[in-house]
């Protein structure tokens, strides 16, 4: 007697749509971090082009305060320092989770990795802007 | 103990008799301590014996009965009912793998993965009996431990949008054993892994989503093994760029 096997197909697996980032909040955290890249670069290369240029050219200064006082300018700083600090805050949280450091027997919680690099961004953000108060 | 009832919503699968997948609803009764599994169990057992979905030890040890549970990967062995009061409660199988039947996924791609990173202790020589154990300290099983808890449900797979979106992706699982072999005193094996590890579907696809992390039963940090595994890699590169083997593979051989 032959008893005769029925291979039935299977649902195949499905590869996740452009959408997927917005299935649950982790991911669209993570999608609105990896975002904020964009600003990140976006300012830092302007802020390149616009220190070259001076540099070049020590003339241009005024028409330099034009640009960066202009509306235009303003919000897109305003928009890229709200990214930026959120960039920040979650890759400190990430390094606390990425290398936790061990006291004891205890790790240390991410947090402490988070609230030890603000206070460094803070310590480090007020020292420059003391030497460029102090270098005016 | 006080019983209520629950309706639950489960995918079905049943290619004998409908190509199509569709959703079914049953009505539970359950009371505090009753989990989906539990739940799954009276419908196949009381209402409807062509339900499929795998489980084992009902107790969280043996990683089988996985699923999407609102969404979300889960144990259904260790999901309680009452925590959807009020709420709707729908059943799936785990994302991200082919449905054979119902809640039932077919895992092999999982398996071939496991088997290539090669989950044991590789030794460059074995040590005669006689000679006694590989003694390891505290310190360095702790290097490790909480990556040897993993129990293959795979639910971590289910939750990396990396996997689902490229099913090539070594993954979570597969990494942090890779990682907990790696990472122990006793194994000489991280020349045979690493090229698994580094390789283009390696560890380096990973972006720090992190949700495999989120969603083991077990706290094993997925997410952290495979940064741990990049940090090695990272440290080796300069090493293995300057070996002779790579020097060979990469100058010009002379009138060849
Ligand atoms: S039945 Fe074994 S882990 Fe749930």
């Amino acid at each position: 007697m032959s008893t005769k096997k029925t291979h039935y197909p299977e649902i195949p697996r499905k590869n996740l749509g452009p959408g997927w980032w917005l299935a649950n909040r982790h991911y669209t955290v993570y999608m609105i971090r990896e975002l904020t890249s964009f600003f990140v670069t976006a300012f830092s290369l302007i802020y390149i082009y616009q220190v070259y240029r001076l540099a070049s050219n020590p003339g241009t200064y005024s028409q330099y305060l034009d640009t960066v006082r202009s509306p235009a300018m303003i919000s897109f700083s305003i928009v890229a320092l709200g990214f930026t600090l959120f960039h920040s805050v979650t890759w400190f949280y990430l390094i606390g989770k990425i290398q936790p450091i061990k006291i004891g027997r205890k790790k240390t919680s991410p947090l402490l990795a988070l609230g030890i690099n603000t206070v460094f961004l803070v310590i480090i953000s007020f020292a420059v802007l003391q030497l460029f108060i102090v270098g005016k | 103990m006080e019983t209520d009832t629950a309706t639950i919503r489960v995918a079905r699968y049943r290619p004998e008799k409908s190509e199509k997948p569709y959703f079914q609803e049953y009505k539970v009764p359950y009371r505090k301590d009753t989990v989906v599994l539990d739940a799954l169990n009276q419908v196949k057992a009381e209402q409807d014996g062509t339900l499929a979905y795998r489980w084992s030890c009902r107790m969280g040890v043996c990683g089988s009965c996985g699923a999407n549970v609102n969404g979300v990967p889960k144990l259904t062995c260790a999901t309680f009912l009452h925590e959807f009061k009020g709420k709707s409660l729908t059943i799936e199988p785990l994302a991200n793998f082919p449905v054979i039947k119902d809640l039932v996924v077919n895992i092999d791609d999982f398996m071939e993965k496991l088997l290539k990173v090669k989950p044991w202790i590789i030794r460059d020589k074995q040590s005669p009996p006689e000679e006694g154990e590989y003694k390891q300290s505290g310190k360095e099983l702790d290097r490790y431990a909480q990556f040897s808890s993993c129990i293959n449900c795979l639910l971590c797979y289910a939750a990396c949008p990396i996997y689902g979106l490229n099913e090539d992706f070594l993954g979570p699982a597969a990494t942090a054993l890779a990682y907990r072999y790696i990472a122990d005193s006793r194994d000489q094996g991280k020349k045979a892994r690493f090229p698994i590890v580094h390789d283009l579907e390696g560890v380096w696809e990973c972006t720090l989503i992190g949700e495999c992390s989120v969603v083991c039963p077990k706290g094993v940090d997925p997410m952290l093994a495979i940064q741990k595994t990049k940090i090695l890699g990272a440290m080796e590169a300069p090493k293995t760029m300057l070996s002779p083997e790579t020097l060979k593979a990469i100058l010009p051989r002379g009138g060849e």
